[in-house]
């Protein structure tokens, strides 16, 4: 099971490393006007297009079409930002109380004894 | 801004903020292993790897805690917005404190084994069918993952690649990663914890991230809902709208415009800030520019455009007066369309 996970995640990472090739040495100045000549900073998007890649050939291909639109650039998702304030305000909560109901009192660790003086005292008992 | 990408875009409050930042995470890792060191030792169940750990587990909790802080505070009490004006930087420092972490428990519990860590960690708790005892790392490792998403995106090339609403969503995951944090601190450490001290910072700061979300939630809006019927939407007197700053008016569903006036013009323009949504009809005119609260990217009242060299524009609303009341235009201009200023003397013609 994680030994599959692990060979999942590599494979995903392998893809998001050649999607990451592409996009920073090709795709990023054709899209991106400000990006045209700035190199330095590239490097730095290399772990985000790794891990995000499905998102990036996404966009990558709107933009390429130019099927952006620009007014949707000025429209916040204020109402899922609300959804998942509440969410969590809600949850919070939840989670600690439950963690407390289902914590055990102690002691959870014996103070520890010298070897030596532990065979001491049950020899002489 | 735009113009061309570099690295990192500090400025003087930018080094101060974060001066600042590490400082705070110095002292507070230095004491926290200071104080638990004497506890510590080969013979005691907490030994000093586990203090390093705790030490930089215990920081990005509370990191995390007081970024999530930040913004309903901001939304409750304009003083705190500065606080906003960075949070990035915060967030990749919590990121690379929270990876500290991970690095100290892998060579520590998964250390010394043919197995390599990540198989170790992955495979933890895989036969716990119960709360008590759940493997508690998963959720360590899901907000571990987000945190490196949010991280990895947040450089300003992300913001104008995937468009504002997009990096937005994506960072709406920061809800998510917060409270596998909690659940992930409340079956792990607050299980075995038997110090109250930390409980209760830790456990307090959880309830008031949850309480002052509420609270934000439940403040009333500051835009303005009118009648949304037809091309035109009436704002009301015009004299209302305080000099260099502006009402907001909510269009249709969540499209916001901002009215601002600066002297007797009146100018009105979306409320979102094309960098990263901000509010910008909380912001003021500075310079002649509306000048958004968060990040302090600018816009010429007259046609949505950053000034030069900046690229950044945003939508233009047409505005009349009829009677003496302002009426807005229901249709938005494509950003960084002109629009002549509506000047407040037009008001007595």
């Amino acid at each position: 099971m994680s030994n599959a996970l692990i060979t999942i995640i590599q494979v995903y990472g392998a893809l998001g490393g050649l999607v990451a090739i592409a996009f920073l040495f090709w795709g990023v100045d054709r899209i991106a006007p400000d990006a045209r000549g700035a190199y330095v900073f590239r490097p730095l998007l290399i772990p985000g297009v790794v891990l995000l890649w499905p998102l990036v050939l996404w966009r990558w291909q709107v933009l390429e079409r130019e099927r952006d639109v620009a007014q949707r650039r000025h429209k916040p998702p204020r109402r899922s930002q609300d959804v998942f304030a509440a969410t969590l305000a809600l949850a919070i909560p939840i989670i600690l109380v439950v963690a407390l109901l289902i914590r055990q009192q102690g002691p959870f660790e014996w103070p520890a004894r010298e070897i030596e003086q532990a065979s001491t005292e049950e020899a002489s008992q | 801004m735009s113009v061309k990408y570099i690295p990192v875009q500090w400025n003087l409050n930018k080094y101060f903020y974060d001066f600042v930042l590490l400082v705070c995470v110095a002292i507070y890792i230095l004491v926290f292993i200071r104080i638990g060191t004497p506890d510590a030792g080969v013979t005691r169940p907490i030994d000093g790897a586990i203090i390093r750990m705790r030490a930089f587990g215990t920081c990005a909790f509370l990191m995390l805690t007081v970024i999530l802080c930040i913004g309903p505070l901001a939304r409750l009490d304009r003083r705190f917005l500065p606080l906003l004006y960075n949070r990035r930087h915060f967030g990749v420092l919590t990121f690379l404190v929270a990876l500290t972490h991970v690095v100290y428990v892998l060579n520590w519990y998964y250390a010394f084994s043919d197995i390599s860590p990540i198989v170790g960690l992955l495979t933890t708790g895989e036969t716990s069918g119960q709360l008590l005892g759940f493997p508690f790392e998963w959720f360590g490792m899901l907000a571990l993952v987000i945190l490196a998403i949010l991280a990895f995106t947040s450089h300003d090339f992300w913001l104008a690649f995937l468009s504002a609403p997009v990096w937005k969503r994506l960072h709406l995951l920061i809800y998510v990663a917060y409270a596998a944090a909690v659940a992930h601190f409340a079956l792990g450490y607050l299980q075995d914890a038997t110090n109250p001290f930390f409980m209760i910072v830790a456990g307090g700061g959880a309830i008031m991230v949850s309480v002052l979300h509420l609270a934000a939630g439940l403040k009333a809006p500051d835009d303005q809902a009118r009648d949304r019927k037809g091309e035109w939407i009436e704002v009301g007197d015009p004299a209302v709208i305080p000099d260099g700053r502006a009402i907001i008016v909510r269009i249709k569903g969540n499209e916001r415009a901002a009215i601002f006036r600066n002297g007797d013009a009146l100018s009105a323009v979306s409320n979102a800030c094309a960098h990263q949504n901000g509010p910008l009809g909380e912001g003021r005119i500075i310079d002649g520019c509306i000048t958004c609260p968060w990040h302090g990217f600018q816009y010429r009242p007259e046609d949505g455009c950053a000034p030069a060299p900046f690229t950044e524009k945003i939508p233009t609303y047409d505005l009349k007066l009829e009677g003496g009341r302002l009426l807005i235009a229901a249709k938005a201009h494509p950003p960084g369309t002109p629009v002549d200023p509506l000047t407040m003397t037009e008001r007595e013609a």
